[in-house]
């Protein structure tokens, strides 16, 4: 059985009377300890996907299970200890006046755990950040060393799945290699499962055994990683997608 | 003082006290650079030290009456500001006037933008039917022009300090709901609220400890520019004698008296009013001064 | 022709324990073309972009030989005058769109502002004309995105509708600050033609701030390559994938490529050398 089922998931949102459908029946599986893409069209209701997993965005259709149950709503304490997220902008996620130690301290006071200054330092010699860093606010960390935080935040209460949304796309070329590469890291350490959103399938391919391809809220085809490698793809815009992603081919 | 400047400044604290201290520390160096806020800044340390040490200042007692000194210029000796129609020494009563002034100033702050605060962070983070009741309500106590609500008040309670501040604290509530919740509407749907409440967070936890931080800049600064508000709204109430009674020496109620032979004795009226422009003008420049300190989007990244 | 001449530019913070020098001697000319600038984070890029526009706050200084723009010298410029250029001839596409558009204001709104204030549009003309910019950056439905906040606006959707909100006065100068990084290839490809036509048919000048190598690489006339505020390398765009220089290399190495290995990617090594 798979750890993520997703079944003919739909959101549909409602604002000043206009509905925007903005997943509509998206289906797809998550082996555990798999890591999965998502990559498609500006707009297409990737972020919304996971949005709708963390029980943020409003459900119209289908169903999501994890470990063959039906999420409950709201999602509650034990949804929170078993997945996390990690968002797009490091310059967004972290409360500006916090420092680290509160931030990664802040889940474990929600969950009543203890022990919270080994944790902390644990914390940031996972994610390759000196202990040093732990009283420093946002603003005094680079934008990878932010993102690290933010990834050690999403840690913090060892949950099983991670989902990504776009983790490296405000990140520089090397910050963004160190990123990537922690997480492999962790992902093995620790045999997390992934969902990933990304727009470079460079990153995707580097990082994903599986992605789906989305336009327009719909999914428009399920590949594996040989599959996208070879260029083995059916549909027109898969194809196009991969064909406008040519400079980032192996020998490119 | 090396040393301990070192330690402010360190990039690496070793203890959430020394980061805290080392961000109020950058707050203050940068608050320095600014002449203005300090001169305000200075305004308002003095009009506190006035208040406590008053009874060593004052020459004179500022209640008791001495008639044959009644209506003295300013610059007589022993009385450099002059004595007003009672023969009280006006530069004692001005002294002891800032023990209430600052009392007033003290009580309005600790209540008016503690309520204003609860309400509009409530409103803006339930938005909703929540955010329109309590708005709707905002709207209520903005329509009506303040002194005259404070005057109502006064006139159903009584006069006298406490009624004073309170119907000042009741009519000055609403703009801060209005900052506070505007405020909130900017970080409620912000990645990192988010990402605490997949943490599974509290509303409560969330409003208390991520949206009132980041609201707190904005309704402070605004505190520190309506305090002139607040003064000059207490100093009405005493001239028209719905505030502080005689013969207690509120600067309002002072101008109120000194208003008869404002033309003759012009100083009567005159210092305290003074009084009142000095300090509300300390209050401003403090606050134009936290407000270059405190803004979050000043603060840059 | 030159546009914008940049000779020995410097942007020092004085900050409370002591200056940092964000950008440190740059100096470059761009003519009616396409100049890329990229390096790694923290490398001054964008405050390379924002002193052009002299919007660099207190505690930033900025200092420069010279730094002309169509002839005019915005050193000695006036505020007024630098506000008339603003927006108007030379546009600047921030980086962090979620912090550029105003949470609380609808994005129709934001976009008609400016068509109303300065040239005094009426409300159907300046409705219409921002239709026509969302559409031209393949926003789907832009009537929607019209009455939306920019909360309910997908990432890549709010990078547009910046992109959108400083092509509509037409500048003649446009400084783009990583303006397609939350954008898919496809749609980065329509937004790149729309600059790339205004470059070749309008005779726009094309300051293009990004991280990404190979899009800049495929996309641009000339790069500038910057490491701790300084130019280390500056070449045709054709070359910076062969680029000699250990920094530029070092930044190409890190990329992971489609059917590559699936190990770890090389770091950075960084050279003290690089920043003399
Ligand atoms: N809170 C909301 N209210 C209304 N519409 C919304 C809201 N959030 C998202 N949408 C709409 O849902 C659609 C999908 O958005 P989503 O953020 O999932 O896109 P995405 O695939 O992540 O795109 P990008 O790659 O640009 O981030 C968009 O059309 C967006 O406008
Ligand atoms: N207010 C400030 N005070 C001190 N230093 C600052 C300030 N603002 C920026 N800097 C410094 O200026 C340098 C250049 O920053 P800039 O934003 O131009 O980098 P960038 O190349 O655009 O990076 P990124 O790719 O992350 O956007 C950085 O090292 C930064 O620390
Ligand atoms: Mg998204
Ligand atoms: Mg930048």
């Amino acid at each position: 059985m798979a750890l993520i089922e997703i079944e003919n998931l739909s959101v549909t949102f409602t604002t000043a009377g206009r509905k925007v459908r903005a997943v509509q029946d998206v289906s797809f599986k998550v082996e555990a300890q798999q890591s999965f893409g998502l990559v498609g069209e500006s707009g297409s209701g990737k972020s919304t996907i996971l949005r709708a997993i963390c029980g943020m965005a409003p459900i119209t259709g289908g169903q999501i299970r994890i470990d063959g149950k039906p999420l409950p709503t709201p999602r509650g304490r034990a949804f929170a200890a078993q997945v996390q997220m990690v968002f797009q902008d490091p310059y967004a996620s972290l409360h500006p006046r916090h420092t680290v130690d509160r931030v990664l301290s802040e889940p474990l006071a929600i969950h009543g755990q203890g022990g919270s200054d080994a944790k902390i330092e644990q914390a940031l010699i996972d994610v390759g950040l000196p202990p040093a860093f732990r009283f420093r606010y946002p603003h005094q960390l680079s934008g990878g060393q932010r993102q690290r935080v933010a990834i050690a935040r999403a840690l913090m209460l060892q949950p099983q799945i991670l989902l990504l949304d776009e983790p490296t796309s405000a990140l520089d070329a090397s910050v963004q290699a160190e990123t990537l590469n922690l997480l492999s890291r962790l992902r093995a350490e620790r045999g997390l499962t992934f969902v990933m959103v990304s727009h470079d399938l460079a990153v995707i391919d580097h990082m994903c055994d599986r992605v789906l391809v989305m336009q327009n809220g719909q999914a428009v085809e399920e590949l594996s990683r040989e599959a996208l490698a070879s260029a083995a793809m059916t549909t027109p815009y898969a194809r196009a997608l991969f064909a406008a992603s040519a400079d980032r081919m192996l020998e490119g | 003082m090396t040393t301990l400047n070192a330690w402010l400044l360190d990039p690496n604290p070793k203890s959430r006290l020394q980061s805290r201290a080392g961000q109020t520390w950058l707050s203050w160096l940068r608050f320095r650079r600014n002449p203005l806020a300090m001169i305000g800044l200075g305004i308002s340390v003095a009009l506190i030290l006035m208040s406590i040490f008053a009874p060593l200042l004052a020459p004179y007692d500022p209640i008791a009456q001495s008639l044959p000194d009644r209506l003295l210029p300013p610059l007589t000796p022993g009385h450099w500001m002059g004595t007003d129609d009672f023969g009280r020494d006006i530069y004692s009563r001005i002294l002891y006037g800032s023990r209430i002034t600052l009392d007033i100033v003290l009580l309005v702050i600790l209540t008016a933008p503690v309520v204003g605060l609860i309400i509009g962070t409530v409103a803006g983070y339930f938005g909703g039917w929540v955010d329109a009741v309590l708005m709707r309500i905002t709207d209520i106590f903005l329509a009506f022009p303040k002194l005259i609500l404070a005057l109502a008040l006064v006139a159903v309670l009584g006069p006298g300090m406490v009624n004073a501040v309170l119907a000042i604290a009741v009519t000055s509530w609403p703009p801060y709901a209005r900052v506070a919740r505007a405020e909130t509407l900017t970080v409620r749907n912000s990645d990192y609220i988010a990402a605490t409440r997949l943490q599974g967070a509290s509303s409560l936890r969330l409003i208390w400890g991520h949206v009132m931080p980041m609201c707190l800049p904005s309704v402070i600064i605004r505190v520190t520019l309506y305090m002139a508000g607040v003064i000059l709204t207490a100093a009405g109430l005493g001239f028209l004698g719905l505030g502080v009674q005689p013969p207690l020496p509120e600067w309002g109620l002072m101008i109120s008296a000194g208003r008869k032979f404002l033309f003759e004795q012009w100083w009567v009226a005159t210092m305290p009013g003074l009084a009142i422009f000095v300090v509300s003008l300390g209050f401003n420049l403090l606050g134009d001064g936290l407000r270059d300190v405190l803004d979050p989007r000043s603060a840059g990244k | 022709m030159t546009l914008l001449s940049v000779k020995n530019l410097r942007v020092t913070f004085d900050t409370e324990t002591g200056p940092v020098q964000a950008v440190r001697g740059v100096s470059f000319d761009l003519g009616r073309e396409r100049l890329g600038i990229v390096g790694e984070s923290g490398s001054g890029k964008t405050m390379t972009g924002r002193a052009v526009l002299r919007l660099i706050r207190a505690p930033g200084r900025i200092e420069a030989d010279a730094m002309t723009f169509e002839g005019q010298d915005l050193m000695a410029a006036s505020e007024p005058d630098l506000r008339a250029l603003r927006g108007r001839r030379i546009a600047m596409v921030m980086q962090d769109p979620k912090f550029s558009l105003n949470p609380v204001m609808k994005v129709g709104a934001q976009l008609m502002e400016g068509l109303r204030q300065r040239d005094h549009a009426t409300r159907a003309e300046a409705r219409a004309k921002a239709i026509a910019a969302l559409e031209a950056v393949q926003i789907r439905d832009p009537e929607r995105v019209m009455e939306a906040y920019p909360h309910e606006l997908s990432g890549g959707m709010g990078q547009r509708v910046m992109i959108a909100m400083m092509l509509i006065p037409d500048p003649d100068l446009l400084i783009a600050d990583e303006p397609t990084s939350a954008l898919d290839v496809t749609v980065q490809a329509e937004v790149l033609n729309i600059l790339d036509d205004l470059v070749k048919t309008r005779g726009m000048g094309l300051i293009f701030i990004s991280h990404d190598l190979r899009l800049v690489a495929r996309f641009c006339d000339r790069v500038l390559v910057m490491y701790k505020g300084k130019i280390v390398e500056e070449l045709a765009a054709k070359d910076l994938l062969q680029a000699k220089h250990p920094y530029t290399q070092g930044l190409l190495n890190c990329l992971p490529r489609i059917g590559g290995s699936r190990g770890a990617l090389p770091a950075l090594d960084r050279n003290a050398d690089w920043a003399r």
